[in-house]
């Protein structure tokens, strides 16, 4: 166990400094002496998979690994933590490479609501990695630190206890511990100890970075697509050499000042239904030819989120025209992190496409009609909503009798 | 809920937290289990929290010469995995009893004896086994025995200025058996009724009893029940089946449960529910705890041998 430094008398309306280690990447903070360790993680470091149920130790939703040991986060202060190694149900695995306990509560059914399921992960991860010889009939008592409000306490034994007979000889590691980014959620609705409190590590300045730096975890968003354009590779040379007229083509976004060093700042708005998004940043141009490009930028929404993504953009001839070849890689952190991970994918997706007619428009002399209209992401979900629509009517259309009762399908 | 404000302090040596606790309100945190729940309910606004976990000293979990002691620090769940736990076996039948693994990974084993909640596991297990603790102060050192230490509901003889730097258990000599058991509505939840024993079986005929009762007064009621014991060994003698020698001691346990359960009860257990309990659990853990000293000693006796 690590010792934790020693801390000079702070007065209750003053933040203690604390620097501890969350999924692998070390975290400075600044909190009031009486912010829990659950609502840190929570509010500072946009970790919402801790959840918090009763805030008094009895419910057991808070639970998390320090030092290895599954604790309640709620039953301790933020501060204390000094030095301490914490892995929250983040930290456990990824969408496409779960952890065998995550995996197998899926598979058994052991989520119901899902609320306890973080808990619930935490506290068999420790149990497991302490205790490989553990009997099934032992489960039922060593997991009743968490509570499951569904009662579906059953489908957790049976996912824990396959977890168990398959892992005696040790079980599996946490999958996500990495170097990434962690901001904080926006302060509305979140508790008066977080309103008080700063992180700080991680903010980004409204003076334009010296360098922008990409997380080295996986991304948010991965997208790599490609467009074929009409308009040969001279022309989109054109457009490309032109910044302002570049920009113009991406849906909602716009270049407000040009920085020098191949840095710009600028904004880019989006609208998706109730959710409004305004991202101030910084875009640098490591890279700017004529037929490819390669973009770091890094923005900040209005309402805490951030954004980090990096671009590569390639043009090459194909028959008359232009194969157009874009690859991100974008990083979501905090309230927007929170979109549906396919929908946020789509919405990129489709914002590409659009950028690639806009770009095919502008080499043809056109002024993109995406750029004038911002922000455009309005149409950009109807459109992917279109496509969703869609295939799900292809995947009914495939199965029979279907159609003929429903006239209205058939259009 | 939220802890109200307070000042904040995590001082490096045992001098200094003294100092910071002569100030008006302020209150030692180790591993705060039962401490913060009492902050988020808004049942205590100390002005401020000094924190010992940056006392190096505090950590340390060492056998002596006749026991184990163990520092102010040191969290339950360090103690289940240290090997000098063996020398303190009822310490550690007790421990898994305490709360759920989440909790004794931070909760301390000085932390639960300084709370001194009724329903507490540690606090009877410590007068079970004369344990005794270590408390400095400004002006100095001084030792209290366990069974002297707690004086009310969450009521012990430590003063506001000072702090237990560590708890001494004796260690189990070669006859001694133990027996420890609870009923809780769920594991991990506070006890209705609990029992903690230490039996020797020096001379099986005249064994020595010592059980402490929790969870069924303000504070752990102990009890020296040697007389109880041997009566009930009269009829059958030490070769009894432990089911036998349970039956024999009923009504011992029964009389016991009348004269130490002096709780109005709750919601979860009347008074005559608890004493039910005590009823139940004595008889079964005494006999058990016999059963366990004879073995023991008899398998000193065939080594010497």
């Amino acid at each position: 166990m690590s010792t934790p430094r020693t801390v000079s008398h702070t007065g209750h309306d003053d933040l203690v400094a604390v620097e501890f280690t969350v999924n692998g990447t070390t975290v400075s903070l600044k909190v009031p002496a009486r912010m829990t360790l659950s609502d840190a993680l929570r509010d500072n470091l946009g970790l919402t998979g801790t959840h918090i149920g009763c805030e008094h130790g009895v419910c057991g939703m808070c639970t998390i690994l320090i030092d290895g040991d599954a604790s309640r986060a709620c039953l301790l202060f933020a501060c204390q933590l000094d030095g301490a190694q914490i892995t929250t149900v983040e930290g456990l695995g990824k969408p496409d490479d779960l952890h065998p306990l995550q995996e197998s509560f899926g598979r058994h059914h052991g989520l119901q609501c899902g609320f306890c399921t973080p808990g619930f992960l935490m506290s068999s991860y420790d149990l497991l990695d302490h205790e490989p010889d553990i009997r099934r009939e032992d489960l039922p008592e060593e997991l009743s630190g968490v509570i499951c409000r569904c009662t579906g306490y059953r489908n957790i034994i049976d996912a824990v206890d396959d977890v168990a007979t398959n892992h005696r000889d040790g079980l599996p590691g946490p999958k996500n511990c990495g170097q990434r980014t962690l901001t904080g959620r926006s302060p509305v609705g979140s508790t008066a100890a977080a309103d008080e409190s700063t992180a700080a590590s991680d903010t980004v300045q409204d003076s334009a970075p010296e360098k922008i730096s990409m997380p080295s975890g996986e991304p948010t968003i991965a997208i790599d697509v490609t467009t074929l354009l009409e308009s040969p590779p001279q022309d989109v040379a054109r457009v490309f050499a032109n910044i302002q007229l570049l920009a113009r083509c991406l849906p909602g976004a716009e270049l407000t000042e040009e920085l020098g060093g191949n840095w710009y700042r600028g904004r880019a708005r989006v609208a998706l239904g109730p959710i409004k998004l305004s991202f101030n940043g910084f875009a640098h141009l490591l890279e700017h030819k004529s037929d490819r490009m390669h973009v770091l930028g890094q923005a900040k929404d209005t309402g805490g989120g951030r954004a980090q993504a990096e671009i590569h953009l390639l043009a090459v001839p194909e028959g008359t025209g232009t194969r157009l070849q874009a690859e991100a890689r974008v990083y979501l952190v905090g309230r927007i992190a929170g979109f549906g991970r396919s929908l946020a994918g789509d919405v990129s997706r489709r914002m590409f496409e659009d950028f690639a007619k806009a770009v095919d428009q502008a080499a043809r002399g056109e002024e993109p009609e995406v750029g004038s209209k911002p922000p455009s992401a309005f149409g950009i979900l109807v459109g992917a909503m279109r496509d969703r629509i869609r295939s799900v009517r292809d995947l009914r259309r495939k199965a029979p009798g279907r159609q003929a009762n429903n006239p209205h399908e058939e259009r | 809920m939220k802890a109200a404000p307070f000042a904040y302090v995590r001082p490096g040596s045992v001098t200094e937290v003294l100092s910071e606790l002569s100030r008006d309100g302020a209150k030692v945190i180790a591993g705060g289990q039962s401490l913060v729940p009492v902050l988020a309910m808004r049942l205590a606004q100390p002005t401020t929290l000094v924190d010992i976990n940056a006392v190096e000293e505090l950590h340390t979990l060492r056998t002596e010469l006749s026991g184990v002691r163990l520092g102010a620090a040191v969290r339950q769940r360090t103690a289940q995995r240290d090997p000098a736990i063996a020398e303190v076996p009822l310490l550690g039948m007790a421990l898994p009893w305490i709360g759920h693994r989440e909790i004794r990974s931070r909760g301390t084993i000085c932390g639960s004896l300084a709370h001194a909640d009724p329903a507490a596991e540690l606090p009877a297990v410590a007068i079970c086994l004369e344990a005794t603790l270590t408390i400095a102060s400004p002006k100095g050192e001084r030792t209290v025995d366990a069974v002297d230490f707690f004086t009310a509901a969450m009521t012990t003889t430590v003063q506001p200025e000072e702090l237990i730097t560590s708890v001494y258990f004796p260690r189990a000599t070669e006859t001694q058996g133990f027996g420890f058991a609870e009923i809780a509505r769920r594991h991990g939840d506070f006890a209705l009724a609990g029992v903690a024993i230490r039996v020797d079986a020096k001379d099986r005929m005249r064994p020595s009893a010592r059980i402490t009762c929790f969870g069924i007064s303000d504070i752990p009621r102990v009890r020296d029940v040697s007389e109880q014991l041997s009566d009930a060994l009269s009829k059958d003698g030490p070769d009894a089946p432990e089911a036998r020698l349970r039956t024999a001691l009923a009504a011992a346990a029964e009389e016991l449960a009348a004269d130490v359960v002096d709780t109005g009860g709750d919601d979860h257990g009347s008074q005559a529910y608890r004493r039910q309990l005590i009823t139940a659990l004595a008889s079964r853990e005494l006999a058990r705890a016999y059963a366990k000293a004879v073995r023991a000693s008899s398998h000193t006796d065939e080594e010497k041998a």
